[in-house]
């Protein structure tokens, strides 16, 4: 029921001259040595099949991004060919001959042109900001100055503190906040997963206008679940989150058990960034480039720093507030073998506590997990991934060090080993759950494809797109193809969210749901399209559950404002549609965002008694 | 019911689990030693908390569903008893078991290797510790069709 309207959107990608694909994006457009037209199907003969048989995933890792330690064993494009490219290609790897010497179509943008940097504060760690109901704070983008690896860099940050202030909440409470844009370029700020009043979602031309350099604008948040949430603009989030415009708000339940008692409290913000040598590489001015990817960078940072540390005792419980802020990096994380207890997601706690092997975060989820430090010495935090060259064809294991825990001997102060053996059951959340199962098995209210369309690409970049469609990895680790994604930008690579009952993509979708209505939506994610790739789904002011994977019922359920949705996957959404509103539906890759993936579901106001 | 709504519902059950020739898609190929033999195997996703179910060092993990028909009985090939399938590296030195296949849908797991071919075949019992009876059906997991641009002039001089 999927694979026609996509197969439709694969042929006109297709379809389009390859003088159209190579007319436009380039400032200079070499020849395809030994390509020049466009490949309408492509295939292998039968005795292509007989694949080597040596071992998978036993090829040395050439080089990865590395949080802290040395520089990244990075070359740049323009060691190959003595070309202007400033991306960072994977050592050893030959960019696309036909790629060499081509530039995004648009103006390059870094923060801050033209001002002394040494005028600017130098940005500070996240701080703390508790505030009761009724409270007012102040909060501002600014420009600061940071140092990552010995380099220095005009970034942005909220209050001089990048992350954000960790504005810590009482549960039901509402403050008011006093944003003061002070950068360079409009803004806004979106309460990312609060279930907050329509009017203060922070999302220009849908519920505000643009906050201007210099402006103002105040909202009203009002915390209704207990959580871990986190803000951000809604403008260029390719600029603006990648730049260090992010924190994170911290929900607090009445109940004094809401959480198991551990020794301590740790908030992870996990994030990358591109660099190349000393230098950061350019945004696109007039439309984001990375398009087909999204900006994967090759620092990973936490809490902005490129090593996270931590000291603990023996026998230490640690609770983590992990959230993924990455433009597109999706993490797969542990802590060194240590076990590790998975207890909430972004806006509740589990039906069930569970244990897990590693915590894997798309970006804009959080997860909440508890981790024992059960012996003394030095756990290694890691993001450890299965990439894909490519070009061989190949699996490369990858595995980076964002920080460590160092435990001491010395026992912890107090045990609390048999509560994180101790597998919890939160009744109250199954309980709340319980009165939406009913709807678990009603066909879907509405159904989305995602999808993609690209025109004027170098024409490098479709012959090897079209010849490398053989298969894509239901989640895409990292960027295997820095040159082609680079090149790529918003202005020729549309990602869509098409409704199918319609064939009515992304903002022209008109979506109608009456508040307090419980809406079953299925997302198909098409694998046969020009790039496929995976998509984290946000919903803006509700929340939701993810009831069904692959036909396959959820076991242990949570509410969520975001999820991961693989290539090839259907992923069944149950929607609390309680908030009325006008409210986005977007996948959170910054540079998708971008390139149109977005839609608005109308959650209409019905009379207050109005019976669901 | 109206045949049209027969036929609805049939094109949908087609749509839906009859595979799309995605990432998750694997054909089964049979042997001489089962001329009979048909199948069909999806990888899902293996229970998780979150949106993907990974190993530790981020290797994917799936529960293998197979459909298969025409499984011949498996005493008609020798002194076995049932079939058994494994998810096998492709240079065939690990095997490991995924559980017992019959005529229908088996679901089998886990298959935690990059790439893997999926081999069944006849054994003397539902769980023995190594394969011992003829191959039966044999496909490739889909990221076995990932292409080598080796042979390409780009890559010539890089260590193998």
């Amino acid at each position: 029921m999927f694979r026609l309207p996509c197969a439709a959107a694969l042929l006109a990608v297709l379809a389009v001259p390859a003088s159209a694909q190579n007319s436009a994006p380039a400032k200079k457009s070499p020849a395809m040595p030994g390509m020049s037209g466009m490949r309408g199907m492509r295939g292998m003969r039968d005795s292509s099949r007989v694949g080597t048989r040596g071992t998978t995933s036993k090829r040395k890792k050439t080089t990865s991004p590395v949080a802290g330690g040395a520089p990244m064993a990075m070359t740049a494009g323009a060691d190959m060919e003595g070309m202007a490219m400033p991306v960072p290609m994977p050592k050893g790897m030959p960019m696309i001959p036909g790629l060499v010497g081509l530039t995004p179509a648009v103006t390059s943008f870094l923060p801050g042109v033209g001002v002394d940097s040494r005028s600017l504060p130098v940005a500070m760690a996240s701080r703390l900001t508790r505030l009761r109901n009724g409270d007012t704070l102040d909060l501002t983008a600014m420009l600061v100055r940071r140092t990552i690896k010995g380099h220095s860099y005009v970034m942005y940050a909220f209050n001089g503190q990048s992350p954000g202030p960790l504005i810590r909440v009482p549960q039901n409470a509402s403050i008011t906040v006093r944003f003061h844009n002070r950068i360079d370029l409009p803004s806004a700020v979106h309460w990312h997963g609060v279930r907050l009043d329509n009017r203060f979602d922070g999302v220009p031309g849908l519920t505000q206008a643009e906050v201007a350099s210099g402006k103002d604008f105040t909202y009203t948040v009002h915390f209704p679940d207990a959580g871990f949430y986190w803000y951000h603009p809604h403008v260029r989030e390719d600029i603006q989150q990648a730049m260090g415009l992010f924190g994170n708000m911290r929900v607090d339940a009445p109940e004094p058990e809401y959480y198991s008692p551990v020794n301590r409290e740790q908030t992870l913000v996990l994030n990358d960034i591109l660099i190349n040598g000393d230098t950061l590489i350019p945004f696109g001015k007039e439309s984001a480039d990375y398009a087909l990817m999204g900006r994967v960078g090759n620092v990973l940072l936490v809490n902005g720093e490129p090593r996270y540390s931590l000291r603990a005792q023996k026998g230490d419980v640690v609770r983590f507030f992990i959230t993924n802020v990455a433009s597109s990096r999706t993490f797969n994380l542990s802590f060194g073998g240590a076990p590790i207890k998975i207890v909430a997601s972004d806006v509740s706690r589990f039906e069930r506590e569970e244990r897990v092997a590693s915590v894997v975060i798309a970006p804009a989820e959080r997860y909440i997990v508890e981790v024992r430090f059960d012996r003394p010495g030095r756990f290694t935090i890691v993001n450890a991934v299965q990439s894909i060259n490519h070009y061989l064809g190949e699996f490369t294991s990858e595995v980076d060090t964002l920080g460590s825990v160092a435990v001491a001997a010395v026992p912890a102060a107090h045990d609390f080993g048999a509560q994180f053996a101790a597998l919890r059951a939160n009744d109250a959340v199954s309980r709340d759950i319980a009165r939406y199962r009913k709807y678990f098995d009603k066909a879907p209210d509405k159904t989305l494809t995602l999808t993609v369309a690209a025109n004027t690409l170098p024409l490098a970049t479709v012959q090897f797109m079209n010849v490398d469609t053989a298969y894509f990895a239901p989640v895409e680790w990292v960027d295997g193809m820095p040159d082609m994604n680079w090149l790529s930008t918003a202005r020729q690579v549309r990602w869509i969210l098409r409704d199918d009952a319609t064939g009515q993509e992304n903002m022209n979708i008109d979506w109608h749901v009456a508040q307090r209505s419980v809406v079953k939506i299925r997302i198909f994610n098409d694998p046969k399209s020009f790039h496929p790739m995976q998509h984290p789904i946000h919903l803006h002011g509700q929340r939701m559950l993810v009831i069904a994977r692959d036909g396959v019922a959820t076991k242990n359920l949570v509410w969520k404002d975001t999820a991961l949705i693989p290539v090839g996957s259907t992923v069944d959404l149950l929607v609390d549609a309680s908030n009325p509103g006008v409210w986005m539906l977007h996948c959170h890759i910054a540079e998708h965002l971008e390139a149109g993936m977005m839609t608005a579901i109308h959650v209409d106001s019905v009379a207050a008694g109005a019976g669901r | 019911m109206t045949g049209a709504f027969w036929f609805g519902r049939t094109l949908l059950l087609v749509s839906l689990f009859c595979g799309t020739d995605g990432p998750f898609d694997i054909e089964l190929f049979n042997t001489p030693a089962s001329p009979t033999a048909q199948g069909h195997a999806r990888l899902v996703f293996a229970e998780s908390p979150f949106g993907v179910a990974v190993t530790a060092d981020g290797r994917a993990s799936y529960d293998v569903r197979i459909d298969a028909s025409g499984l011949p009985d498996p005493a008609t090939l020798g002194a076995f008893s049932t079939y058994v399938a494994w998810a096998v590296t492709t240079d065939l030195t690990e095997w490991h078991r995924l559980g017992r296949v019959t005529n229908g849908t088996s679901v089998v797991g886990h298959a935690e290797l990059n790439k893997f071919l999926l081999v069944i075949t006849a054994e003397s019992s539902p769980e023995p510790r190594a394969h011992s009876g003829p191959t039966i059906l044999h496909g490739t997991s889909p990221s076995g069709w990932l292409q080598s641009f080796l042979s390409h002039p780009l890559f010539r001089g890089l260590p193998p």
